[in-house]
């Protein structure tokens, strides 16, 4: 055996890497989905571990602003995994169905966009696999208007902070 | 929203996992993607009436112990010394790094995974070929009980 040292953000960059690849290719959207899920449950961390606001915590404080309560972290995250297929894709118990229902391209981009978000905090965006996912976003998601409609917001959602 | 088998699910997984892994192209990958199947696929097997791959483990680890493990315990502990969790967790408190033979721990991961496929939906698949066919060229006599080729 040979045992070697992997940073824990080495992991999450090519599990996330991997996951934008696949996308690109209109390969697996499973994959896509379970490969954008693992790397957010370690970026979520590291973000925290750097002093910066991870993805989940900015959308607690989004709960708050639109129904006056803050979900714990653990809560909301499951939430999100729930609603992004992640957890139907890597679990299965006994009384579960056979079958789930998942809109899989939504949520393939959705995944990623959760954990692109936490790895910028980390290691900005200037890298090949995440300017060509923000570029595609911007195009295909009309980033113009997008941001129009982002900046008639009010000044305290823009700038959600603990 | 479409409505997808489990079986499905986790055949497509596996099916990424085993090219990335053959491929050498991100075992990392390979790991998280074939350990999600593989929770799947053993649970698909037991729902069947049949044995899966942690079945046989746990066996073998009777017949040494003589006790019979219990089966999530097993689970976390086999899922552990292969660092699936590792790969798609972190909590607060735990290390920046792991520490890990990343060939064996994908082959054993995508192997255990294929196994378990192959008890449910049979060998005919093109990625269970192509496992065979690496293994054949790679590891034609299995690993030693350092886990390097014999």
């Amino acid at each position: 055996m040979v045992n070697n040292r992997y940073k824990k953000l080495d992991i999450a960059a090519r599990q996330l890497e991997t996951a934008v690849s696949m996308f690109f290719k209109g390969q697996d959207r499973f994959s896509v989905i379970t490969l954008a899920g693992a790397a957010s449950g370690i970026l979520t961390q590291l973000v925290i571990n750097a002093g910066k606001q991870p993805f989940v915590d900015y959308a607690r404080l989004y709960h708050n602003e639109l129904f006056g309560s803050t979900p714990s972290r653990q809560k909301y995250n499951r939430h999100i995994n729930d609603r992004f297929g992640i957890n139907a894709l890597k679990h299965h118990a006994a009384a579960d169905t056979s079958t789930v229902e998942v809109a899989e391209d939504d949520a393939a981009e959705s995944a990623i966009t959760r954990a692109m978000v936490d790895y910028i905090e980390l290691r900005g965006q200037r890298e090949p696999f995440v300017v060509t996912f923000l570029n595609w976003m911007w195009v295909s998601r009309d980033g113009r208007k997008m941001m129009d409609q982002y900046e008639t917001l009010p000044k305290k959602i823009k700038r959600l902070k603990k | 929203v479409n409505t997808h088998s489990k079986l499905h699910i986790a055949t497509s997984q596996l099916r990424s996992a085993v090219f990335l892994f053959v491929s050498d192209q991100d075992r990392i990958s390979a790991i998280t993607l074939a350990g999600a199947a593989d929770v799947i696929l053993s649970r698909l097997l037991l729902n069947e009436g049949k044995e899966n791959f942690s079945d046989h483990l746990m066996k073998k680890d009777a017949e040494t112990t003589g006790i019979v493990p219990e089966r999530g315990a097993h689970g976390r502990a086999v899922n552990n010394m292969l660092m699936i969790n590792a790969l798609k967790h972190m909590d607060p408190g735990d290390d920046d790094y792991v520490e890990m033979d990343l060939f064996v721990s994908a082959l054993a991961t995508v192997s255990k995974a294929v196994a378990n496929y192959v008890g449910v939906a049979g060998d005919d698949a093109d990625f269970v070929e192509a496992l065979k066919l690496w293994a054949r060229i790679h590891v034609p006599k299995g690993l030693d009980e350092h886990g390097d080729p014999r």
